[in-house]
């Protein structure tokens, strides 16, 4: 590539803005992509990158500013369109049949294109398949073989074998190899500079600042739904993404003037753990005391999202959980209540919340056995628990036969903490405890759980967001593929001491 | 098939071991039961093993076997359709009624297909526009198509014959289409079933629009974001559903020849959901296979027919039918979850 002349880009961004019920993700943000460049996308959980992303892919309608493709200006209305565009979007998740073949995966928007009533041409198709699959190195994959049965990084290498049969000119690749081992990922970078080197834009969305910094020829910051800076991979350093990353203003915290103090110091420990070992957890060992508000961060790989199911015996797990000194032995959610320990989930439709049924019969799900009597519910007494749960929390409900779907965010996540007291736990586990909860109630829920730890329970607080950390938290750990990597206590609690512990490398 | 399975100059290991190929297919597991039970039949009777016999079978499974072909285009498309047994109905008595009323053989079957066409339209649009699972839709269906066939005959029996006012020569020839045998020796009804699993195994399986059916199935999202329309493929696949069911219900009316709106077909949908399978097709989605469903139509015919020659009580096939179909789909999940 020349350095004096830059070519025209392909995809230029100005302006556009995303709004949500009550967030801006997007907020007139700016950015360019060129042909032939690997565009990094780094920033923190929330920062706006996947709304970006998805905007690309024309899952989501911008609510303004301008996209031009080829210099024209441009709507992207559906996936479709995206796809006509020559963008192609590998997710996470992936968009594959796994009932078909390889071959018929990758083919198969050439068969869309022809007519319904034609004869398949199997031979052609596998014939091609095998080719785009020989470009990435993988031509030893069988194309006749199942997609179900591939491996998760193969998959994903099938979806790019796909995209680049439909010469895409746009590659985007959010979060690619979180589920990659090292060797498939080498892989993948190998592909990603050969796509590059055939002037094919790859933009590439990662927390990896190792992996960017590597790989990217231009790397754009973004924060709060802004575009902070796009900057040249020329001498850059992870400390200064990461700076860039955090921004100067970390008032946010100050702001709340809730920087706790040490209460905790010399009170007893409640919980112990001792080697946990899990899937994508390595041997973790760490205690809790009564009183204390433990927090926990990490990036979304790096094992803190299991760490709560770990603890409550959601997932098969080995090492030793204590709490009070008595062992939980085998992994159960049952036991894990009945010693004592609660979990509020991140996931409060799929895992929390039983949404179809009332606030009353929410409060009281998790301890069916104290409020029945010979197999039938105590009405009285459930009435008189979700009353006083419902008070103590300060939850806006209308009465409490409301079913849990018709609260908000806030009002829902108050339920299920009130459920989880209802147990009388000695350690209170949440995990994401603020996900899709205003503001307002997020203060109510952070002010209720440090009234909790006042009573000598230990609160055990895992989250992406590291503001909460910051705020709530007196003692923080750091995750990072799978084990501690840090843990900061009082006035070392800051934002870049816990980016830089969750990324460098 | 061969030409499909051979591969360019470096085919994998794989094609050439055609028999462990042959064996690890979906369908072995269905193929080998029904051997090991026409085995067990041809020494446990006298009767089963006959061509007599073996042609009765055919004929028996034909209407089942009809419907079981369509329902395996839907089932592939992630969708089921509850309402073919009255679709049956409806059909056939409408094409009876139009013959008794004077009407010529083809426009008395064309309107009767025409109203399976109608049905299935509706089923998909109300399944993909109209945003209902289809197995609301289609239940939906069932009864109002049943009642729409008990208003049309008023809840008397239909019988097509010259006294109630059919023409000759449309008589003969609608009851050569369901009483006739070819050369004499085979069941037209057979025949029909041999030629309409033909075309739908060419069609399921090298035509685009079969590709696009285990797309859709397989994976909604992964079909649309590759260009292909999600839901006209889902009601192409209602409106096969429906013609086939139609096509059945007349070919019961040409064979009996009579029929009534509260008793023909009831049930019917749950024998050819059953049957399709059995014979590997998925409630999921993007699984399933024409010779499967054969199959599948073969198991539960050949069970029927080989516990009447044993002379085993009605109520014992009931029961028996049953466990096939426990045994048999049991069988094919339990051995992919250890695959898997």
């Amino acid at each position: 590539m020349t350095e004096q002349q830059t070519p025209a880009p392909i995809v230029e961004i100005s302006g556009l803005t995303k709004r949500f019920p009550g967030v801006l993700a997007l907020d007139r943000i700016s950015i360019d992509f060129r042909p032939g460049e690997v565009h990094a996308v780094v920033g923190e959980n929330g920062a706006g990158k996947s709304t970006l992303m998805n905007i690309l892919a024309g899952d989501l309608q911008p609510n303004g500013g301008e996209i031009r493709i080829d210099g024209r200006q441009a709507t992207i209305a559906s996936p479709l369109a995206s796809r006509a565009a020559g963008i192609t979007v590998v997710y996470q998740e992936l968009a594959l049949c796994p009932t078909l073949t390889i071959a018929d995966n990758i083919m198969m928007s050439d068969m869309a294109a022809r007519s319904a009533v034609s004869l398949v041409p199997r031979d052609t198709m596998r014939r091609e398949a095998r080719a785009a699959l020989s470009r990435l190195g993988m031509g030893k994959l069988d194309p006749d073989t199942r997609v179900g049965r591939l491996s998760v990084a193969e998959m994903q290498l099938v979806e790019i074998a796909g995209a680049i049969r439909q010469r895409a000119r746009v590659l985007v690749l959010d979060e690619p190899n979180s589920a990659l081992s090292k060797r498939e990922s080498e892989r993948l970078f190998d592909i990603v500079r050969q796509l590059r080197g055939e002037g094919v834009t790859v933009i590439y969305v990662s927390h990896h600042l190792k992996e960017v910094l590597d790989l990217a020829n231009r790397i754009t910051v973004m924060r709060d739904g802004r575009t902070i800076e796009t900057l040249d991979n020329d001498g850059l350093s992870e400390d200064r993404l990461i700076r860039a990353m955090v921004g100067r203003d970390l008032d946010t915290a100050a702001q709340w003037s809730l920087q706790p103090d040490a209460r905790s110091d010399g009170a007893p420990i409640v919980l112990s753990v001792d080697k946990l070992t899990a899937p994508s957890l390595d041997g973790l060992s760490f205690q809790a005391r009564a009183g204390e508000i433990l927090g926990i961060g990490g990036l979304p790989d790096s094992g803190k999202d299991i760490l709560g199911e770990a603890l409550f015996g959601l997932c098969g797990r080995s090492g030793h959980i204590t709490i009070d000194g008595k062992e939980l032995r085998a992994a159960d959610p049952h036991a894990s209540i009945r010693n004592g320990m609660a979990l509020v989930p991140a996931d409060r439709r799929g895992a929390g919340a039983l949404l179809a049924m009332s606030v009353a019969n929410n409060v009281v799900s998790a301890s069916l056995p104290r409020f029945s009597l010979a197999g039938f519910m105590r009405r009285g007494a459930v009435r008189r628990e979700a009353r006083a749960q419902v008070a103590r929390l300060d939850a806006r409900i209308s009465h409490l036969g409301q079913r849990l779907a018709t609260l908000s965010g806030g009002n829902q996540q108050k339920i299920i903490l009130g459920r989880s007291l209802v147990t009388n736990p000695r350690v209170l586990i949440l995990h994401e405890p603020t996900r899709g909860v205003d503001i307002g109630a997020k203060a109510e829920i952070y002010a209720i759980l440090r009234g909790i730890a006042g009573e000598g329970v230990a609160v055990v607080m895992i989250s992406s967001e590291i503001p909460e950390l910051i705020m709530n938290a007196e003692r923080v750990l750091v995750l990072r593929n799978g084990r501690i990597s840090g843990e900061l206590t009082g006035a070392g609690i800051n934002e870049e001491a816990i980016l830089a512990r969750a990324m460098a490398s | 098939m061969a030409d499909a399975v051979r591969t360019g100059a470096r085919a994998p290991a794989t094609d050439r071991l055609t028999l462990a190929r042959l064996l690890r297919a979906r369908e072995a597991g269905v193929f080998i039961a029904l051997l090991a039970l026409c085995l067990f039949l041809s020494f446990a009777t006298d009767g089963f093993l006959t061509s007599l016999n073996l042609l009765n079978v055919g004929r028996q499974i034909s209407l089942l076997g009809i419907m079981a072909v369509g329902m395996t285009f839907v089932l592939i498309a992630g969708e089921v359709d509850l309402s073919v047994g009255s679709t049956y109905a409806f059909s056939g008595l409408a094409t009876g009624m139009l013959i008794i009323a004077g009407w010529a053989l083809l426009p008395a079957i064309g309107a009767g297909l025409a109203t399976g066409v109608a049905i299935g339209l509706i089923n998909g649009v109300l399944s993909t526009y109209g945003r209902l699972p289809s197995l609301i839709a289609t239940l939906g269906m069932l009864s109002i198509v049943r009642g729409a066939a008990l208003i049309l005959t008023n809840g008397q029996p239909v019988t097509v014959n010259a006294r109630n006012g059919a023409l000759p020569e449309v008589l003969q020839s609608f009851g050569y289409m369901g009483q006739g045998y070819l050369f004499s020796i085979v069941p037209m009804q057979l025949v029909f079933f041999v030629i309409i699993a033909a075309l739908a195994w060419v069609v399921l399986s090298f035509s685009n629009f079969g590709f696009r059916v285990y797309a859709v199935g397989g994976s909604a999202k992964a079909a649309r974001v590759s260009g292909i329309s999600v839901n006209s493929v889902k009601i192409w696949a209602f409106v096969l559903m429906g013609v086939l069911a139609a096509f059945a219900g007349i070919l019961s009316m040409a064979f009996l020849p009579s029929g009534q709106a509260g008793r023909t077909g009831v049930g019917l949908e749950l024998d050819v959901i059953a049957a399709t399978i059995v014979g590997g097709a998925s409630l999921s989605g993007g699984e399933g296979t024409i010779l499967g469903t054969i199959l599948g139509v073969l198991i539960i015919g050949v069970m029927r027919n080989g516990l009447v020659l044993m002379g085993v009580s009605p109520f014992v096939q009931e029961l028996m039918i049953g466990l096939v179909i426990i045994i048999a789909v049991g069988i094919d999940k339990w051995s992919t979850r250890r695959t898997s």
